[in-house]
């Protein structure tokens, strides 16, 4: 008897109506098919260096004006070795570890977004869509090492792209740069911003005597330098008298209005003055000016005339700060400003694309699942993934490309989209890239009209088919994994729904490369009785030297490890070399974010570890709680 | 390392200058023959009788990035091995995109050297084999930025550049084919038809099986009845057929063409012939480029059997011709080897290390191992750097300025670089070069590419043998040339800390010639005396560090300290126990948390918990790592666990040949060990530690 915890969706037949398309009936409704642009005279606006600024002002109307918002990517690379993609054995926690694992280690050269809308016409749904593809490359235009020092390529990846005309020359030369979040934070630090007016001035805490005396003395001299300023309004002096002035009272002009530079020891003097500013001179704005190490340089205070006019440099400087954070986030705005609108977001593969995104623009990834999806909710709130929304409709077939997908909804169901794309192309059609973003919009809109839900009409009918109950689900199977206690079982084969434990997983290695999975199978029954039963287990390859059994009865795989390691029983396999791991042995891999290039190998070291670890007597050993933390004596 | 950097800015002002020297294309500029996929087999052909009728050939490349991360750049603290490891993996990381190949032949008659040089754009192509992470490589974005700022063709690269095979990956896949291919020879044809079926779960999948099953049962009896003396019928009673069914002959068997059919219906038409026809045989063969789907009919069980191992024969051979024509761009390398020519670079250790990584094997772990892997495959390296800066005579010449390839280039060969004629012979004796290269694809040179950097390395070379008064007439080979003695086979290490290493020894020295008076000398680093701390607070510097370690070990303990990066830092102190005594000390702090502990000095360097230390063998371990995270405190802590397998083995055997430590073994890590503690509290901490570093 084997463990069958969850089949996944036992409602086999969807709970709405679909309208199956029939084979023969598409000969009227094919005209919106036939009507569809071909891709390459689809007009998707493409974004370089030089364009950035206009095609932003552009991209962030037509987000604003938009239900949705589709992403897609182009990477240099999704896997270093066959072991390392997403394999259906693998938990919801080591399918992030791998994406995980990617996403550090590649990088972006594409980024298509592109805001749309579903509107229902008469018999069908109109799709308004604007795509846009930026060209990224991370240069590191600050000189700070950033945003990467280096990353990795997939040369078939890189080839499979340049066999599509893919301009890599255009990406690398004119390809626009960007910050994440972290780094924006660190670069700012690193280069100082040079000026800054919103000290956060923390309540007084009780003043020394060198605290006050230090006040008085600026405040008189602040004081001094005003009704200096005010009596040269008055009066119109010659440019000698105004520069010795200048000179004594060591004021400046900042832009038209005069300032002041005060000078600083300490932070807590800038405090200070920024205090005293704002409690004696409403019209004197004080400005922390920074030096290239980070600390305070000095105080600036400039004089303005009015309120009004003080309030007109708040704006100025304001502004001022905003350009200065956008030449340091580069295209990263983009992502800030779809984050900011709280569109919901549709993408293909969500977990690939949005480890990518989170680790490339927001912050590096965390270490585990739970953090990761906390973190993205509060930049993304709600993310639609094409992938899932297909499950719903063809829950036993997984269709990971997108044409695949889009083939199958043409065959079996009748879905008329007529796309709209108002503008016009940017580049001579050659280079017309970026298509993949326009794919998903109308893949989304073709699943929506499907499933029956009309998404504008949402939020007017919350009792109707809603997009809620698909937003946010990262695993492949993430049907069970979203409610399920036993997080740890998994659905072994893609087309099999049958839920089996972790624990009844054994990796096998030793063979010689080359073996098929049916020639192991056969090894592996004639060696043991408790094998030979029909259904036992089963064996599938990972990749050229590893291959997962799995046993279809509890305890077997408990058993088998033994007896492979004591040589016991299966004596014959032991001496051929072969060798087994459990499931833990294979997460602790994922985990440690050393994954080789065979499985097998990475598998032997780490088995080989937690042998050492073992035999090691346990040691009392660092734990941060019991350090004194120097800083609180 | 910063060769081509320094050499690029450099040449970028002689582009303009550059004017007919004796270019056999009377051009402004040097022509240069491109070599891409498209005209490479013929380019190979021509290159074979240049390269044989050379008296040296010059080499250059151009790679996707040098370093891996920073802390992987050229420290004064490496020592040889630690060297070595940065070498290699740089070579193991980074994509060779250009090679530039120039043979240089002196001509008698003319009493010049005729250059021919060639720019071959590479890229790593997987052509066989499975799904290999093998061809993985690196990107340093600075590099690329470098490149593009030269106008390098990076969509011509990745399109049209040659791939490659090393010998190791052909060993390999030859070796796979053939022990498939004895299987699948020793496995009678019943075990292969156990393959499995594909489901029909469509209707349109049955339907199309039974007419397929229907139509190739009406050929087969059609076929029988032709047989019979009878005539078959016309083909017009099948023209419905025609378009997917066509008779031909396949080895004497009649046969038929399965075209226009869908992948899907190919698996289904072949589970039908295997299920339904005993004398139908389903194959597979290359018609061209292509692949090609046959029905084929056999006479008896044996004749179908036979005919399998025809089949399999043929696949046998189309696949050993594919690996043979994988190996592409080695050929020229091959060629390189196999002629023994005089091999001449600039400062190119990291290029020798690329051309037996990319283009021989795996690089082997330590120094010696690769010298004689060097050897064997090229047995005579000079470098002209090496030249330039250990002969008195020519370090007269380049007047103390900087040996880049582009000055030196300007330097030694101003009558190559320049278009002043008047100025060379007046000088010097100059050697004429004449560059030759067929009318057909060669671009511009001097564009700063491999080939061109190639060229000016093989000119340097010349015009540096004409000034040591070396007679190129004679019948004397180049490598052979007494006065060549002292350079040949002699690599730098690492330019910038003079080390050299002898390739035919496998000793490394450091330089030590006349030259080294405009060198900083430093003071001599010994290794045992160094402990490597990491990890600690992002504040501190390497000041604060030297006087807390000074406040406990003695005011003249620490001799030098040298910050790696932000996060690390190396500790030179002046006698090798205070490595001990100092991680003795550290452990002692950690393990006890006694408030007297928290006053002592130490403790602003353990602060926060995460300082770790060890000693320099350490380093090195975590330089060979394969890993590359940006900053060292998260590679150490990532190596981590690798480096505790390592640290249990070690303590049976010591490693390493150049192994000059002293301290035993257990106190060689000193807390490397913990955050990889396979409990969750620990695991935790270590994970923490990442993201700490990371974010600020």
């Amino acid at each position: 008897m084997y463990k069958q915890k969850n089949v996944v969706l036992n409602h086999w037949l969807p709970p709405f109506p679909m309208v199956r398309r029939g084979r023969f009936l598409c000969s009227e409704t094919s005209k919106f098919f036939n009507q569809k642009q071909t891709p390459t005279h689809r007009p998707i606006k493409q974004v370089t260096k030089s364009n950035f600024s206009d095609s932003l002002s552009q991209l962030k109307t037509q987000i604003s004006g938009s239900d949705f918002v589709a992403v897609s990517l182009q990477k240099t690379g999704s896997y270093s070795s066959p072991w390392h993609r997403i394999l259906p054995f693998d938990t919801a926690e080591i399918a992030y570890l791998k994406a995980k694992y990617a996403a550090e280690r590649f990088q972006i050269l594409q980024f298509a977004v592109c805001p749309f809308s579903i509107r229902a016409d008469a018999n069908h749904y109109k799709l308004i869509a604007h795509p846009f593809n930026f060209h990224l490359f991370p240069r590191d235009e600050l000189k700070l090492g950033m945003p990467c020092y280096s990353f990795s390529c997939q040369p078939s990846y890189i080839a499979s792209m340049a066999k599509e005309d893919f301009d890599f020359n255009v990406c690398i030369y004119d390809g626009i740069s960007y910050l994440s979040r972290a780094q924006e934070t660190a670069a700012k630090h690193l280069t100082g911003n040079p000026v800054s007016s919103n000290y956060a001035v923390q309540p007084s805490t009780t003043r020394s005597v060198a605290d006050n005396v230090f006040v008085e003395r600026i405040k008189s001299r602040v004081r001094n330098w005003i009704s200096a300023c005010k009596r040269s309004d008055m009066r119109s002096e010659d440019a000698l008298v105004s520069s010795l002035r200048r000179l004594i009272l060591g004021g400046e002009e900042y832009g038209s209005r005069p300032s002041l530079n005060i000078d600083v020891c300490s932070e807590r003097q800038v405090q200070l003055v920024f205090e005293m500013v704002k409690s004696h001179y409403s019209n004197v704005v004080p400005l922390a000016i920074t030096s290239k190490g980070g600390g305070t340089q000095f105080v600036r205070v400039v004089l303005t005339s009015s309120q009004e006019d003080r309030e007109l440099l708040k704006k100025e400087l304001r502004n001022m700060e905003e350009e200065q954070s956008r030449r340091l986030c580069g295209f990263r705005e983009v992502i800030d400003f779809i984050s900011a609108s709280q569109k919901p977001i549709v993408a293909h593969n969500l977990l690939n694309d949005f480890t990518f995104i989170h680790s490339k623009f927001l912050y590096p990834l965390p270490p585990t699942m739970d953090e990761f999806t906390s973190s993205l909710h509060s930049a993304f709130p709600d993310i639609l993934d094409v992938n899932h929304l297909m499950k719903e409709i063809s829950p036993l077939t997984k269709y990971s490309s997108l044409p695949a997908a889009t083939s199958y909804l043409k065959r079996n169901f009748f879905a008329p989209i007529k796309m709209v794309i108002p503008q016009k192309g940017s580049m001579e059609e050659s280079k017309n890239h970026g298509h993949g973003v326009v794919r998903i919009s109308e893949l989304f809109a073709k699943l929506c009209f499907i499933l029956r839900i009309l998404p504008q009409a949402e939020y007017h009918n919350p009792d109707g088919p809603s997009l809620k109950r698909y937003t946010n689900v990262f695993s492949p199977d993430s049907n069970n994994f979203q409610d399920s206690d036993e997080a740890d079982d998994i659905s072994i084969w893609t087309n099999n729904p049958m839920k089996i434990s972790i624990n009844n997983l054994v990796f096998l290695w030793g063979f010689r490369s080359g073996t098929s999975a049916g020639k192991l199978k056969n090894l592996l029954s004639k060696s043991h009785n408790l094998l030979s039963e029909d259904h036992a287990f089963d064996v599938r390859l990972v990749d050229n030297s590893c291959a997962v059994i799995v046993f279809w009865k509890d305890g077997l795989s408990e058993w088998f490890l033994d007896a492979i390691d004591s040589g016991d029983g299966l004596r014959e396999l032991a001496a051929e070399g072969m060798m087994a791991a459990g499931y833990d042995t294979y997460k602790r891999i994922c985990e440690s974010e050393i994954l080789g290039v065979d499985l097998a190998d990475s598998l032997a070291e780490f088995d080989r570890i937690s042998e050492a670890h073992t035999k090691e007597p346990q040691e009392v050993y660092w734990n941060s709680d019991l350090m004194i933390n120097f800083d609180d004596l | 390392m910063n060769k081509q950097r320094l050499m690029r800015s450099f040449s970028k002002t002689l582009t303009h200058s550059h004017h007919s020297f004796s270019t056999s294309s009377s051009s402004n500029n040097f022509a240069i023959k491109n070599v891409t996929k498209s005209n490479f087999d013929s380019c190979l052909s021509d290159l074979r009788r240049h390269v044989k009728d050379a008296d040296f050939v010059a080499i250059d490349l151009e790679m996707t990035g040098v370093t891996s991360a920073p802390w992987r750049e050229s420290f004064e603290f490496d020592r040889y091995d630690v060297r070595y490891l940065k070498v290699k993996d740089s070579a193991d990381k980074f994509a060779v995109v250009q090679f530039g190949v120039c043979p240089f032949r002196w001509d008698r008659s003319k009493h010049s050297f005729v250059a021919h040089p060639h720019n071959f754009y590479i890229f790593p192509r997987q052509e066989v084999g499975g799904d290999d992470g093998s061809y993985e490589f690196f990107c340093q974005t600075s590099s690329i930025d470098f490149l593009s700022k030269y106008q390098f063709d990076f969509n011509l690269c990745v399109k049209e550049g040659i791939s490659y095979l090393s010998r190791a990956l052909e060993d390999k896949a030859r070796l796979q084919l053939h022990s498939v291919h004895e299987d699948e020879l020793s496995e009678s044809s019943c075990t292969v038809k156990d393959i499995k079926d594909l489901p029909l779960v469509r209707m349109t999948d049955i339907l199309f099986v039974e007419r397929m099953k229907t139509k190739i049962s009406e050929w087969h009896d059609d076929l029988l009845l032709t047989r019979n003396g009878r005539p078959g019928r016309t083909p017009e009673d099948s023209s419905d057929s025609i378009a997917h069914f066509q008779t031909i002959f396949f080895r004497m068997r009649p046969a038929i063409k399965l075209n226009g059919f869908t992948s899907r219906q190919l698996r289904l038409i072949k589970s039908v012939v295997e299920k339904s026809f005993k004398d139908l045989a389903y194959i597979r063969v290359n018609d061209g480029s292509c692949a090609q789907q046959l029905i084929v009919y056999t006479e008896s069980r044996s004749d179908l059997d036979l005919l399998m191992k025809e089949v399999k024969g043929i696949h046998f051979k189309e696949a050993e011709m594919k690996i043979g024509t994988a190996i592409g761009f080695r050929h020229v390398i091959d060629l390189l080897s196999s002629e023994q020519k005089l091999i001449v670079g600039h400062n190119c250790f990291l290029d020798i290390a690329h051309v037996c990584r990319k283009f021989i094997g795996p690089l082997p772990l330590n120094l010696k191992e690769f010298v004689t892997l060097v050897q064997k495959n090229f047995p005579y390296i000079i470098d002209t750097k090496i030249l330039l800066n250990g002969n008195s005579m020519l370090q007269l010449k380049m007047k103390k300025s900087s040996t880049s390839l582009a000055k030196a280039f300007a330097i030694i060969c101003p009558h190559i670089a320049s278009a002043d004629n008047m100025l060379g012979p007046a000088q010097s004796p100059s050697v004429s070069v004449e560059v030759q290269v067929d009318d057909m694809s060669w671009n511009s040179g001097a564009k700063h590419e491999a080939g061109y950097d190639a060229f000016m390395t093989g000119c340097i070379f010349a015009q540096a043998c004409n000034l040591l008064d070396i007679d190129f007439s004679s019948h004397l080979m180049l490598m052979k040339e007494e006065k060549l003695r002292n350079y040949i086979n002699l690599l730098y290490l690492s330019w910038t800390s003079g080390d050299i290493v002898d390739l035919k020894t496998g000793e490394a020295t450091t330089e030590c010639s006349a030259f080294m008076t405009f060198k900083i000398q430093q003071p001599k680093i010994l290794f045992s005396n160094i402990v490597l701390i990491w990890g600690f607070s992002p504040t501190l510097k390497a000041k604060p560090i030297k006087e807390t370690l000074c406040k406990v070990f003695g005011l003249t303990s620490v001799t030098s300290i040298y910050h790696l990066d932000k996060t690390a830092v190396f500790v030179q102190f002046s006698q090798p126990e205070l490595v001990h005594d100092f991680l003795e000390l550290k452990s002692k702090i950690e393990k006890k948390n006694e408030a007297l502990y928290v006053l002592h000095p130490l403790s602003d360097l353990l602060e926060g918990g995460r300082t770790r230390a060890a000693s320099y063998e350490v380093y090195k371990d975590i330089c060979g790592s394969p890993l590359s995270k940006v900053l060292f405190a998260d590679q150490a802590a990532a190596v981590g666990v690798d480096l505790n397998t390592k640290m249990l083995e070690s303590k049976a055997h010591k490693n390493g040949s150049f192994d000059n430590s002293d301290i035993p073994m257990d106190t060689k890590i000193s807390e490397t060990e913990q955050p990889m503690k396979s409990s969750p509290g620990s695991k935790n901490l270590h994970r923490e530690e990442i993201l700490d570093i990371v974010s600020c």
